[in-house]
């Protein structure tokens, strides 16, 4: 009975890390305007629209954050057997590892931005001076409470695999999630906040980004401060659901039935997470109602 | 992204990169090998200077596939090379002083097959997809070789799975507390294939330069090299762990500077605190 | 973003060419002789496991709405991240549950990593639409059909102008829970496969005991199936050419191909990993 409710506690605690992981991680994608949104900061001054916003060109989400999570997580290994205390070892790692982050952000920057100089797109240093530190910051965030997760999955919770697989592993899978939920908001709501809300970016306005907004000329600071409200939020929710209810399932259940009993709980999460899409989905057929009549069905 | 990526011009020519990269490489973890012959371990470090000449010349491979448009983003490209080349690679470490040459030859076979599939059965057909996926097949492998010689002193598969424990201030061997067993070839695995994509992807554009790409790739390289000595520090002993760190902490500055040095060369304009400057139309 | 001076091949876009199908079918039988010759029993059956493992990532892959940098800007439905590593995120994530489950018998464990892969797509699946109705106020449409075929709901007028359509409309969601089944189905056998050669052989060749040996065993098998996952996830993703709406998407009848690409892959990458300890 203690093992359970130990075990179960340690679930909670991977699941609250794993949600404030996941915000960071967003968070820190949209200040540095890194994955599918970044498209269209490249693209924006091929079409005459000059910016000063970051272009961190990192891989895609879910390799470049396989990559921190993973050099977080083998420095801490390699700091815990030189017998080191295992936070100080994860701090270290995580540090380390940021640094890493952010020498790779300044490259990708002065990198994309060179390459564009046939359009008049200048490199702006206090870009890179007063972002690339916040980033940073988001980082250490995310990139500690998901190697912490990761040590409490092997030390506490017993999983056979050694740190810096599990940090490999929960590095690619924090990116594909915080990638997925926070990318259409970053790219949608804010890049192209000028067009119509509740609608999707027609093709004829790609590279139209917002430059000149609220604050005077747009950097990534505004975008971060948007997106952290919904987009932020969502992504931790996100992950944060993932890593504990795949915890749960397998603490509670994985002893009842050989086995099986852990994986009927999954299956029947998985329904209820279909019932509510399903819900959700009739719920915005039914309250915003189509963009044209059913009728006609010219395609746009 | 319709970004139009083209052709190389002028610069140094594929085929130099290429036998410059293999040649430097294979030196590298030969010299590193000493580490076995002599019995020390200060060597290891060659081992990473291996695995930066494999990654400079792997990112031009990578460079030489885009330029065809594969379709799919540069990313994944940097996967599928270490993908198949960790499988060469530890499989050749079995073979002792061989080693480089079986991963070579393996990685090789498995990376033509690869892109025989890729480019036939997918009907990709692409002309260079063959030779670039063979190509970074073995860059893969010998990058891995290169950075796991350096962490944990040889790569040879004894070496790659003994390690030490500290048990009550005895040093017992063990498997846990090993490259492999302690599973960092993971760290390494991502710290390679991100780097080697890198160089083309951050350089990517109407403006891309030979040079500059291949000092990103080689700052990268480096720069992997002092992350990897720090994780050293628990396999081999301090003495070679710092002395690789030093030589990685120096390529790496001297690198970045030039790298930044090119940029501003490149750039349009290098502004500091300035608005955006007005473009006729917009 | 066409290959240059690429000719159709004989079956056509969507087709299998015949004869590199019969190349690839006569690689295939050369690596299993091989095993034959070489191996044990154990190893022709985990060789046999490994390929079906690779065959189920490969199919999977396909299953997984992706819709890259339009979707970001919800010019087209999907999600929008890279193909190959969104199926690696799930597949690694069922991976970790079928690895946790393994002691559990080999069912077991392949039938939980598939729930955690596809818990974890339907979880993302699920928020994607979420951001998309509650943040952006954009109903799921999809493109490339007149009407959801799970569902029956229309879809064209809901449709924003100049797009091809948004969010994740029903069968897109479940072609994503599918596509994280079969993943992390997939890498999960690959990966107990490996380990049962390893925990066989390991012992032996390092004159060490069953227990000694046991995390060399779990990080070469870990190391081996992320590894050979990533090469399938990448060549489907070749396949797929970027984007793919899910499985009602014409690209996605393109999948006969990719199997034979990724069973010939697996085969050729798993005979490596067991040869690794018999040879």
């Amino acid at each position: 009975m203690d093992n359970i409710v130990f075990s179960i506690g340690i679930t909670a605690l991977a699941g609250a890390l794993a949600a404030v992981a996941g915000a960071a991680e967003n968070v820190e994608s949209d200040i540095g305007s890194q994955g599918d949104p970044n498209s269209q900061v490249q693209l924006a001054p091929q079409m005459g629209y000059i910016h000063r916003i970051y272009n961190k060109a990192i891989a895609g989400e879910p390799p470049a954050w396989g990559l921190w999570i993973a050099l977080g997580a083998g420095i801490a290994w390699a700091f815990m057997a030189m017998q080191i205390n295992p936070i100080l070892a994860i701090v270290l790692g995580a540090g380390l590892a940021t640094f890493v982050q952010g020498v790779y952000s300044t490259t990708a920057y002065l990198g994309r931005t060179a390459s564009l100089s046939k359009f008049g797109q200048p490199v702006y240093i206090d870009i890179i001076k007063s972002m690339t530190t916040v980033t940073m910051a988001h980082a250490f965030v995310a990139i500690f409470a998901t190697v912490t997760l990761c040590h409490l999955m092997n030390a506490a919770l017993g999983h056979p695999f050694p740190l810096p697989l599990l940090g490999l592993v929960w590095g690619i899978a924090l990116g594909a999630a915080g990638s997925a939920t926070g990318n259409p908001y970053y790219g949608k709501e804010r890049q192209y906040q000028t067009q119509n809300f509740g609608a999707g970016v027609p093709i004829s306005a790609s590279g139209n980004i917002v430059r000149y907004a609220e604050a005077g000329e747009r950097n990534s600071l505004d975008n971060g401060y948007f997106t952290s409200k919904l987009g932020g939020a969502a992504a931790g929710v996100c992950f944060g659901l993932i890593v504990f209810l795949e915890l749960w399932r397998t603490v509670l259940f994985e002893k009842v039935g050989a086995g099986w009993g852990a994986i009927i709980v999954g299956v029947i999460i998985i329904l209820v997470f279909t019932v509510i899409d399903r819900y959700i989905e009739v719920w915005a057929r039914k309250n915003y109602g189509p963009y044209t009549k059913p009728t006609e069905e010219t395609a746009s | 992204m319709s970004v139009k990526i083209e052709v190389i011009e002028g610069g140094m020519p594929h085929q130099k990169i290429l036998i410059a990269g293999l040649v430097l490489a294979v030196i590298g973890l030969y010299l590193s090998y000493l580490n076995v012959i002599v019995g020390t371990q200060m060597f290891a470090f060659f081992g990473g200077l291996a695995a930066i000449a494999a990654l400079i010349w792997g990112s031009h491979t990578i460079k030489i596939l885009a330029s065809y448009g594969i379709g799919t983003g540069v990313p994944s490209a940097g996967m599928i090379a270490f993908g198949s080349g960790v499988i060469a690679f530890l499989f050749a470490t079995k073979y002792g002083l061989y080693a480089p040459i079986v991963a070579i030859i393996l990685a090789a076979v498995i990376g033509a097959i690869l892109g025989y599939l890729a480019n036939e059965v997918l009907a990709m057909h692409i002309p260079v997809m063959i030779k670039s996926l063979t190509e970074m097949a073995v860059v893969g492998a010998l990058t891995l070789m290169g950075f796991s010689a350096m962490i944990s002193g040889s790569f040879t598969f004894s070496a790659l799975t003994t390690g030490s424990m500290k048990v009550l201030g005895m040093s017992l061997p063990s498997y846990q507390a090993s490259y492999i067993g302690g599973a960092l070839i993971a760290t390494v695995f991502m710290l390679g294939a991100i780097a080697i994509q890198h160089g083309f992807n951050a350089c990517l554009g109407p403006g891309w330069k030979q040079d500059r790409m291949l000092m990103l790739v080689a700052e990268c390289g480096f720069l992997s090299m002092m992350v990897a000595a720090v994780m050293s520090a628990a396999l081999i002993s301090p003495a070679a762990a710092i002395l690789s760190f030093l030589i990685g902490l120096v390529g790496w500055y001297y690198t970045y500077m030039k790298y930044i040095e090119l940029s501003k060369r490149d750039a349009a304009a290098w502004l500091d605190l300035k608005p955006i400057p007005e473009v006729e139309g917009h | 973003m066409s290959a240059l001076g690429g000719a159709k091949p004989a079956g056509g876009a969507t087709g299998i060419a015949p004869v590199p199908a019969v190349i690839s079918l006569v690689i295939f039988v050369i690596i299993f002789a091989l095993m034959y010759m070489v191996g044990t029993p154990l190893a022709m059956t985990a060789l046999i496991g490994i390929v079906i493992g690779g065959l189920l990532i490969g199919f999977g892959v396909h299953f997984v709405p992706v819709g890259g940098a339009p979707a970001a800007m919800g010019q087209a439905p999907g999600i929008a991240t890279g193909v190959a590593m969104l199926a690696a995120g799930g597949g690694l994530a069922g991976l970790f549950g079928g690895a946790w489950a393994a002691s559990q018998g080999t069912l077991v464990a392949v039938v939980t990593g598939a729930i955690g892969g596809g818990l974890m797509l339907a979880i993302t699946c699920f928020f994607v639409n979420f951001v998309y109705i509650y943040g952006m106020g954009i109903p799921a449409a999809s493109g490339k059909v007149k009407k959801d075929p799970i569902t029956g709901d229309s879809q064209v007028e809901y449709k924003s102008q100049g797009t091809e359509g948004h969010g994740l409309p029903f069968v897109s969601f479940t072609g994503g829970v599918i596509g994280g089944l079969l993943g992390g189905a997939g890498g999960t056998l690959i990966y107990l496969m490996l380990l049962d050669v390893y925990q066989a052989s390991l012992p032996g060749i390092m004159k060490a005991t069953a227990v000694q040996i046991q995390p060399i065993a779990v990080s070469l098998a870990g190391m081996f199936a992320i590894g050979i996952f990533l090469v399938i996830a990448v060549l489907a993703a070749y396949n797929i050419t970027g984007t793919i709406e899910g499985p009602h998407d014409p690209k996605f009848k393109r999948f006969p191909r990719a199997l034979i690409a990724c069973a010939v892959a697996s085969a050729l990458c798993g005979v490596m990993a067991i040869l690794l300890v018999m040879v």
